[in-house]
């Protein structure tokens, strides 16, 4: 829960945004960029700066994938969703770092140590299957190594 | 010529000029979103540490990527006797011979091409490449040849000359020249571009907006990123041309959030420009006010999508809107509004740059010019490339899966246009001409110029699967037909895919295609596409599934077990990658426990000459064959 200072502090971070100007996302964008995510009680003072119901900033911020409403993992993991990683074997590793990490995809470890984020294709194709660590392409990977990758992360052998 | 234009030309030149004919030797390193993985900014920073602590008379830059992904990280040596020589995979611990072999030569054990100047012995001319050959690279010409961030590089090379053309053309003849280009729109909907210009121009409710879509979500596509991270410059001036011949003021140029790079280099651009005023209240002193704004996406393919990305801009959820109103007439702020595809826009400022006859001079009589494209997938060489229209598809796969793998492998299907488009067998495919006409007498959609490569190890069934549920993730969910009807698609791929196929999923898939037809937008409508052309062309394969319940490529995880079936002193190593200890012992050998196994291959990766994977087929217990209704050639019932 955000206290009431918490709360000023979000309605300073987005003051210059206005109604009806194309500054939903832009503003959503400063408060993840801020917090890196967008806590409940933003999305109230978003709302209320833009003129539109929670309810309808609500909805924005569960229909983008990149926009997250639970805080970041101090390491993020992406695994690449794309086609070119699929038939490179991307679903072998996906089932690999499930059962390594013990998590789901847009899961956190205990304590928020590592996450994992299903992302869309960025067409750095020619290092597929791969993942993204705090946004670092690392592949092409075998699943061993992907299983390796995560262990050490995770700080077991 | 304007002469604020001149101007800005004499300066840029003079830049240019110590890139053209160096007075020393000059580095130059791509550093852009295919080059960094493979170690580009560390190699880069090698490069310039080396040359400080050396004391060698070379400067380093930076310029942006060719599309030749597979080589990367490549470096540029350039030198005052007119020498440009490639290197290849450039690794940071490779530098220190790459800077002593070229001090006073040529590195020959790295090189991959002459460029330009005399040729050396061994070292092959970029041109006698057959994929650099084939290629015709207009609209990426500057991709590789010039630093992006730096304006004066694009200025030189005839940046924004396009645009001083425009300007000193009415909007009507600048509107003729686009339409007789042929040029349609490069997302992958390919509507007319004069036309559509011509909507907004003639709307008199100001201000006017310009929209240039660079949410690119089609997975596998990637070539609207190489325009924005290596010429984005060639946007911006895309974009002045429209808002000459269209009257619009302000323009947002909507980039998908998973490309931080082209943000960051967009951004620089838009800034450089207004720097020189070609960007303000008084573009070059002609009186245009025209200006751009960066606009981040947040993850969202259906933003790709005309409405839904106006949606998206307009404070809202990106859903696709109902129509009418059309964009022209109510697009940002309920304002006349035109959006355009980034390639589009760089296509209008190449065509008034050097000319309509240019453009027309290659490509097919419907479709003029050329078309860039990015290839990945089942092939070796995965890069992004242009060709005029009409190219013949079979030379893709000629030059690009040149590997030992392919000689092994055979090559079974593509896809044009990620999962929108549907997909194509290679025996059809090796036929076609790369113009949107010919995909669409298949039933497929050429798109915006990606292509997936699909060879035996793949497994049709897993591909819909995959397909269909990115569809269904990324419906809006504004109609019940769509976000319903890929749900049921998804369920009915993942029931077949674990062996639990039925008589009756032909006539579901049928059912299916005939509902979508009546969604909102195309993502619905246009999302059976992949279900029907697979049914249609790889029948026999999804048959296995159902009636054998056997995936031939051994894909789908629960029709394939893994075995130890041989010894081996890896085995150990095995059973330590494991991550659910499935691999243990029994005994004096070892066993794998199927319950706990994930067949996620590890083990085998390990210890290959004792772990196999075997058919495991679910074949269900009565399998009933119900009277299959079938389906005609547009994935509809055949009447009964």
């Amino acid at each position: 829960m955000l206290d009431t200072e918490a709360t000023l502090e979000i309605a300073r971070l987005v003051a210059e945004f206005k109604p009806d100007d194309a500054d939903l996302l832009p503003a959503l964008h400063k408060v993840q960029h801020h917090y890196g995510y967008i806590p409940r009680e933003a999305m109230a003072v978003v709302a209320k700066q833009l003129h539109v119901s929670e309810a309808h900033v609500y909805g924005a911020v569960t229909f983008y994938a990149e926009l997250r409403t639970i805080p970041p993992p101090e390491t993020r993991i992406d695994w690449c969703s794309g086609p070119a990683c699929r038939l490179k074997g991307s679903e072998r590793i996906r089932r690999a770092l499930e059962a390594t990490l013990e998590i789901g995809m847009e899961e956190n470890t205990p304590g928020d140590k590592l996450g994992l984020h299903l992302a869309q294709c960025n067409g750095t194709c020619d290092y597929a299957p791969q993942l993204w660590v705090n946004g670092k392409v690392i592949g092409p990977l075998t699943t061993s190594e992907a299983i390796k990758l995560a262990r050490d992360l995770k700080g077991t052998k | 010529m304007l002469k604020a234009y001149e101007a800005l030309r004499a300066e840029a030149d003079k830049v240019w000029q110590a890139v053209e004919k160096p007075a020393r030797t000059l580095i130059r390193m791509p550093i852009a979103t295919c080059s960094i993985p493979g170690g580009a900014l560390e190699t880069l920073e090698t490069l310039r540490r080396e040359v400080k602590e050396r004391g060698l008379a070379v400067d380093v830059e930076q310029v942006g990527e060719t599309g030749l992904c597979w080589l990367e990280p490549l470096v540029e040596v350039r030198k005052p006797d007119g020498s440009v020589i490639l290197y290849q995979k450039i690794t940071p611990d490779r530098v220190d011979k790459l800077l002593s072999e070229t001090i006073d030569g040529v590195c020959r054990d790295y090189a991959f091409a002459v460029v330009a100047g005399p040729a050396v012995e061994g070292v092959p001319m970029l041109a006698d490449y057959d994929y650099w050959q084939i290629q015709d690279r207009r609209l990426i010409a500057r991709c590789g040849v010039i630093d992006p961030e730096n304006i004066d590089h694009y200025i030189a090379t005839d940046g924004y000359s396009g645009f001083a053309n425009a300007r000193e053309q009415s909007q009507e003849d600048v509107i003729k020249i686009v339409s007789e280009s042929t040029l349609r729109g490069r997302s992958g909907s390919n509507f007319p571009t004069g036309t559509k210009w011509e909507f907004l121009r003639s709307k008199t409710r100001e201000p006017k907006y310009l929209i240039c879509n660079a949410d690119e979500g089609d997975p596998g596509a990637f070539v609207n990123r190489i325009l924005m991270e290596c010429d984005p410059h060639s946007i911006i001036e895309g974009m002045l041309v429209a808002a000459h011949a269209t009257g619009a003021s302000h323009a947002y140029v909507y980039i998908r959030d998973e490309y931080p790079l082209a943000i960051e280099r967009m951004q620089k651009a838009v800034d450089q420009a207004r720097e020189r005023g070609l960007l303000g209240d008084d573009v070059l002193g002609t009186g245009l006010k025209f200006d751009c704004e960066i606009w981040r996406g947040a993850g969202s393919y259906v933003c790709g999508e005309e409405s839904g990305l106006l949606a998206s801009v307009n404070d809202m959820r990106g859903m696709p809107q109902i129509r009418p109103p059309f964009p022209a007439d109510s697009g940002v702020l309920k304002q006349p509004t035109n959006v355009n595809n980034i390639e589009t826009y760089a296509a209008t400022a190449m065509v008034m740059q050097k000319g309509l006859e240019y453009w027309n001079s290659v490509g097919t009589e419907r479709n003029r010019g050329t078309k860039i494209f990015s290839l990945s997938g089942h092939i070796d060489r995965p890069g992004v490339i242009e060709v005029p229209f009409g190219f013949p598809f079979r030379k893709f796969y000629d030059m690009f899966a040149v590997g030992e793998w392919y000689e092994r492998k055979s090559w079974k299907a593509i896809q044009s246009g990620a999962a929108l488009a549907g997909i194509l067998p290679a025996h059809l495919a090796v036929k076609l001409t790369l113009e949107p006409e010919v995909f669409r007498e298949h039933g497929v959609l050429l798109g915006g110029g990606g292509i997936v490569f699909i060879d035996e190890t793949a497994c049709i069934v897993d591909l819909n699967v995959m397909f269909s549920w990115f569809l269904e993730d990324e419906s809006c969910g504004r109609c019940t037909t769509c976000h319903g009807g890929t749900q049921r698609m998804t369920e009915i791929f993942r029931r077949i895919a674990k062996g639990g196929g039925r008589g009756d999923d032909y006539n579901k898939m049928g059912i299916l295609g005939k509902a979508l037809q009546w969604s909102n937008c195309v993502h619905g409508s246009a999302s059976p596409t992949i279900m029907l052309k697979s049914a249609e062309y790889f029948r026999e394969e999804i048959d296995e599934h159902i009636i054998e319940g056997r995936c031939r490529a051994q894909v789908c995880k629960d029709l394939i077990r893994y075995e130890v079936f041989g010894s081996s002193d890896k085995l150990p190593e095995a059973a330590e990658i494991c991550p659910t200890e499935a691999v243990v012992q029994e005994g004096k050998g070892w066993k794998i426990i199927d319950e706990r196994c994930i067949r996620c291959d590890a083990c085998r990766e390990v210890a290959p000459e004792a772990i196999h994977v075997v058919d495991a087929p679910q074949k269900p217990p009565e399998f009933i064959r119900i009277q299959d209704v079938g389906l005609d050639a547009r994935g509809t019932m055949q009447s009964h």
